[in-house]
């Protein structure tokens, strides 16, 4: 849930005044490039503090209640390059298992448990540097999984990815139990959704079911596509 | 993984690194006891023969990383050469180079999440100061990660200037390298706080 969100950078709007609440298992956020898709998505996970309004989920302050925060949300980033942290996938995956307090041995137990449910217990001990880019979202996809939060943001984590790979990841959230907020540009990603909400330009254009929304954002894209607003330069 | 551990598995992967450690120790005071370069050799030999016994490749690849140290050894001869103390020099040599292929072996047979865990042990009671090994474990582990990680990237931004200039890369380049390892550093910051940062819950 997000309460009157503001988000001000030096003195530009990121996002204003955004309040949403959302119950759905599956609500995609569509918008274009710049639209501040990605500062919602820090906004939900607690990265970032928004400047103004508060982001809760079940009455806890994603930023201001870190603990909470572990348990109630994780984030996948758009570049698997920018999350993981450590140098082979046991360590990467058992990192956010210590945590939550786990000791080593349960880390470590839980981490096997989490690769042989993904059908991956060959790469125990893999060096994560040598793992392709679909290889690498799995592994931070397992890593935010094996924590069992709550809710899962994933910002457009099927970028650059080819189609069978795409594919083959797109199965892996589809069975994720928890609730799914996943960032996109492309609508369909997010057709199977419950519900979409469009942002442009900081604030929530539309918001609805699915069909409805992703028909006018397509629209919209399409009309734009034909423009030539790329000459204009921000600020 | 990176780490200068040898993907052939020999005997010696199995032993416990506090062992291999403490063993490395012990022989590497025991090589400076000795002070004839009758028994140096043989103590080379030695040392040469437990590389040895993890295979030929495996003996092959010690060699490799050792070749660093061929300037170290010919700037000893020269020096000893020129002064006249061959002894020395030869005793000098000797145990430097035992002592090496000792500490290479046990380099390259011992896996460095075990070489950090050996490490945090020996440092644990610092913890009793308040002071956390916990950072220096994963400072480790950063390290291990980023390395390659900022290589590649300094070789991307080589090769987007070698795809529009004929001349050399130049150190216009160290700017922006610059720039994107502390973008990178951002990001770590990101994906650490993400997962609960430094300290952790009980």
């Amino acid at each position: 849930m997000l309460e009157d969100v503001s988000v001000r950078l030096g003195d530009v709007d990121v996002l204003s005044a955004i309040s949403l609440r959302m119950q759905e298992r599956r609500v995609g956020i569509v918008g274009r490039n710049g639209s501040g898709k990605t500062t919602l998505a820090r906004i939900i996970a607690g990265l970032q503090a928004p400047t103004r309004g508060s982001a809760r989920i079940d009455g806890d302050d994603m930023a201001r209640d870190r603990k909470s925060a572990l348990r109630a949300v994780g984030i996948l980033f758009q570049n698997p390059d920018h999350q993981i942290i450590f140098p082979t996938v046991d360590e990467e995956i058992a990192f956010g298992l210590m945590q939550l307090g786990h000791d080593r041995d349960a880390a470590a137990r839980e981490t096997s448990a989490i690769l042989s449910r993904f059908g991956k217990s060959g790469w125990h001990g893999a060096a994560t540097h040598s793992l392709s880019q679909g290889q690498k979202q799995l592994v931070c996809l397992m890593a935010v999984l094996a924590m069992r939060p709550r809710l899962i943001v994933l910002d457009e984590p099927y970028s650059g990815l080819d189609i069978p790979t795409r594919m083959q990841l797109v199965r892996y959230v589809d069975a994720v139990e928890a609730s799914v907020v996943q960032i996109t540009h492309d609508p369909d990603h997010v057709r199977a959704f419950d519900r979409v909400i469009w942002l442009d330009e900081g604030s929530v254009r539309m918001d609805g079911p699915t069909d409805e929304v992703l028909a006018a954002f397509e629209a919209q894209m399409t009309a734009w596509g034909q423009d030539d607003d790329l000459s204009d330069l921000a600020g | 993984m990176i780490s200068l551990t040898s993907p052939v598995e020999t005997w010696a992967h199995d032993v416990p690194a506090g062992v291999k450690l403490a063993a490395l120790s012990a022989a590497t005071v025991g090589l400076f006891a000795l002070q004839n370069p009758i028994w140096l050799g043989v103590a080379l030999v030695c040392a040469g023969a437990i590389v040895l016994s993890g295979g030929l490749r495996f003996a092959r690849a010690a060699a490799r990383s050792l070749r660093i140290l061929i300037p170290f050894l010919a700037l000893i001869a020269v020096w000893h050469g020129v002064t006249g103390q061959i002894e020395a020099g030869l005793v000098v040599a000797l145990r430097l180079l035992t002592a090496l292929t000792l500490a290479n072996f046990v380099t390259m047979t011992t896996r460095l999440t075990d070489m950090v865990a050996v490490a945090a042990f020996l440092l644990s009671p610092l913890r009793r100061f308040g002071l956390s090994t916990r950072a220096f474990e994963l400072s480790i582990a950063l390290v291990v990660r980023f390395t390659p990680a900022i290589a590649q990237k300094g070789g991307l931004l080589a090769e987007a200037w070698r795809a529009r200039a004929a001349r050399r890369v130049g150190w216009q380049i160290v700017m922006p390298l610059a720039a994107i390892a502390l973008d990178d550093a951002d990001h770590v910051a990101d994906a650490l706080r993400a997962r609960g940062g430094l300290d952790q819950t009980p």
